[in-house]
């Protein structure tokens, strides 16, 4: 390598200086002196600059992102319900230590119940969206489910002022763990902790889903609920909370859980209606039974009532604000997975925010079985 | 070379132009009196157009070739006044007076034995409905009478279409909250084909339709026999296609006379089986065509306001097709 003679000797000096560092960088790399092991930690230094990294970028990043009003029970037990499974086993919560598996990451997963860094909402949202690179935190399994982020967000939220028993509450709903014998325990895995229960958020013979925006799946036809399911399993139908469940179920679990679910009679649940409900009810109930031809919006009551294809789901009693939810999801511009959200999401972008509101009240209304219950 | 090229190319060029594809559907071979004229006006353009032509090529050709003398009396000024102003001045008013008497509407105000059919654009198809004792409401397909005049009555429901059957007479806009009309009358049987002259959307090239042109006496035999009620399911196939149809919500956009099937927001398909085309005029009605439409119809028909429903297993889609081709 030769430099011509006009540059002047100072920046040539300063040419080979740092071409020389950046080969003495390379070859200390290549000899595999620099120890990547995660039992030594960070040099301080390092551990200092990474961390400013991070806090800019996340602060960065997050500039602009509006944050919906999160003090809301539904989602703050939506996100109660997947932290238990999806986050607990690195961060720990009350009454739940962090796994000594977890411990051993570099770096080691904060405590959120106690040591979480005061970040702003949409900075929670940004982190638990995208998840944080070189430290193991992952990102939310389903990108376009921006509305399950925020229940999670909502649910940090809460999370410095529980203690075990109002954790336990909130994360295992009604659920009542049985106590395994010794020999179980021994044999099985153990159930106290419940992570795989559906029932913890969706509610089982005697209760309904512990939050508005989880589907009442009482009654439902088995075979829908297993398509359901296998879209999950198959990461068509978007959800970061519902594929990690629906993954770790076998093909048999899938069925069995669906038929449960299918013979169950619809839970006793409160019926929260909003004051001008009843007029909305009546609008949905005329949205639900002639549709509105001129938007292109079919009559809902041909495809969810009790009668329609067994793929279908029915609507009579479900959760408003799941329905809403759903619907608005779609609305929103997203992309339909599954074959039956083929059909759905064109009709739901249809529907104008009103009719949303309207027909997801009438349904909700109906105090009636979704579809038959089991023989 | 350049010269022996020239005449089998234009050949070729105007022949295509007199009749592309069997004829269905050219300005060139008209199937009614409104279209003759059109094709009248069409070849006396060309043919005023081809003498023009001649006299500005045989100008040049002196203009350069000739001799001075024949140059200096083209380049007077009296030359100029006569071919460049008073020409075009005259021969372009007798043309224009003739087309405004050509096309101006023969009898519009007699309304003795006129067939009213509305037609109503939509993106993408065409609602199609005759008056008459029983209104009768179909699809993407016009059948008429040989030799009594139509008048069809266009509107459109979201965008503006335009309406044109080439072989039968001229195009006219169907426009969102305005009735337009349209006179036709077809003077031979056959089939002509029509297509959205006007931009709609996505997937405006593949919005065509057939008309169908029957003699008097056939005419009013299909047209008895689309009063009637869809035919009831015969086999176990037809018959489960049937359930089908209802528990899959077909009938909340798509009605079917006779059954509990009444939606308005897609076409009416109470006959569909007798008609020649399934995804208006996309393909030719047949059971696989049927099953790829209902299955596949974004592939087929890109953008198309039906959804596709790939919910239904193959054995389902044979029994729907089964009853929609049963629905004769």
């Amino acid at each position: 390598m030769r430099i011509s003679p006009s540059v002047p000797r100072i920046a040539r000096l300063a040419l080979y200086g740092a071409a020389g560092l950046a080969l003495l960088g390379f070859l200390f790399v290549w000899s595999g002196v620099y120890s990547v092991a995660a039992s030594r930690g960070h040099w301080p230094t390092m551990e200092w600059f990474l961390t400013f990294a991070m806090r800019n970028s996340v602060k960065t990043h997050a500039y602009g992102i509006d944050a919906p009003p999160l003090d809301n029970t539904d989602l703050v037990t939506l996100g109660a319900g997947h932290f238990h499974s999806g986050c607990a086993f690195c961060h720990g919560g009350p009454g739940v230590p962090i796994s000594p598996i977890a411990q051993g990451m570099l770096p080691s997963p904060p405590d959120l119940a106690t040591q979480m860094r005061p970040w702003r909402d949409r900075e929670l949202f940004w982190i638990v969206k995208n998840g944080i690179k070189y430290t193991g935190m992952p990102a939310w399994a389903a990108q376009e489910r921006d509305d399950e982020v925020w229940a999670l967000v909502a649910f940090l939220r809460r999370l410095p002022s529980l203690d075990a028993r109002s954790y336990r509450d909130l994360a295992l709903g009604n659920l009542q763990v049985p106590q395994q014998s010794g020999r179980e325990v021994a044999t099985t895995e153990t159930a106290s902790e419940a992570i795989g229960a559906c029932a913890r958020c969706h509610g089982d013979e005697r209760h309904a889903p512990t939050s508005a925006l989880v589907p009442i799946l009482h009654g439902q036809p088995a075979e829908f609920l297993t398509a359901a399911l296998e879209s999950y399993a198959h990461r068509r139908r978007a959800s970061g909370i519902m594929q990690p469940v629906a993954v770790e179920l076998g093909r048999d679990d899938l069925g069995r859980v669906a038929r449960y679910y299918a013979g169950l009679l619809p839970p006793a649940r409160p019926l929260n209606l909003l004051p001008d409900a009843t007029a909305a009810i009546v609008r949905g109930r005329a949205l639900a039974e002639q549709g509105d031809p001129e938007a292109r919006v079919p009559p809902c009551a041909g495809c969810h009532g009790a009668d329609a294809l067994k793929t279908y789901p029915r609507l009579a009693g479900q959760n408003a604000p799941y329905m809403t939810n759903r619907l608005r999801l779609w609305k929103g511009g997203l992309a339909p997975g599954t074959d039956g959200e083929a059909i759905m999401a064109p009709i739901a972008r249809a529907l104008s925010e009103r009719q949303i509101d309207d027909v997801s009240a009438y349904f909700a209304s109906l105090g009636a079985a979704p579809g038959a219950p089991a023989r | 070379m350049k010269s022996q090229a020239t005449l089998p190319v234009a050949a070729t060029a105007l022949a295509c132009l007199a009749g592309c594809g069997p004829g269905v559907q050219s300005v060139m071979a008209p199937g009614g009196s409104q279209a003759g004229q059109i094709a009248t006006l069409a070849w006396l353009l060309f043919g005023f157009g081809a003498v023009v032509l001649a006299i500005v090529i045989v100008a040049l050709w002196l203009a350069i070739r000739g001799s001075p003398r024949l140059r200096t009396a083209l380049a007077r000024e009296t030359m100029i006044i006569a071919l460049g102003l008073v020409f075009p001045a005259v021969t372009l008013t007798l043309l224009l007076g003739y087309g405004v008497w050509l096309m101006q509407p023969d009898g519009d105000h007699d309304d003795r034995g006129v067939m009213r059919i509305e037609v109503v654009g939509e993106q993408w198809w065409w609602r199609v409905a005759y008056a008459g004792a029983t209104p009768i409401a179909s699809a993407n397909e016009i059948t008429i009478p040989v030799g009594r005049p139509v008048e069809f009555v266009l509107n459109a429901a979201d965008v503006i279409h335009s309406f044109w059957v080439p072989s039968l007479g001229g195009k006219v806009d169907m426009i969102p909250g305005r009735t337009t009309r349209l006179r036709l009358t077809a003077d031979r049987a056959g089939i002509y084909r029509g297509q959205c002259a006007e931009y709609c959307g996505g997937p405006h090239a593949l919005m065509a339709f057939e008309v169908v042109a029957l003699p008097p006496t056939e005419f009013d035999a299909w047209l008895a026999r689309e009063a009637a009620p869809a035919t009831a399911p015969s086999t176990d196939g037809e018959r489960h296609g049937q359930t089908l149809f209802v528990a899959a919500g077909c009938g909340t956009c798509h009605a079917i006379r006779g059954t509990a099937a009444s939606g308005t927001i897609g076409p009416d398909l109470t006959h569909i089986g007798s008609r020649r085309s399934v995804g208006v005029d996309t393909m030719k009605l047949t059971h696989a065509n049927l099953v790829r439409f209902i299955a596949e119809g974004q592939h087929v028909k890109p953008g198309n306001r039906m959804p596709e429903f790939r919910i239904f297993r193959p054995d389902e889609l044979d029994a729907l097709a089964a009853y929609l081709s049963s629905l004769r």
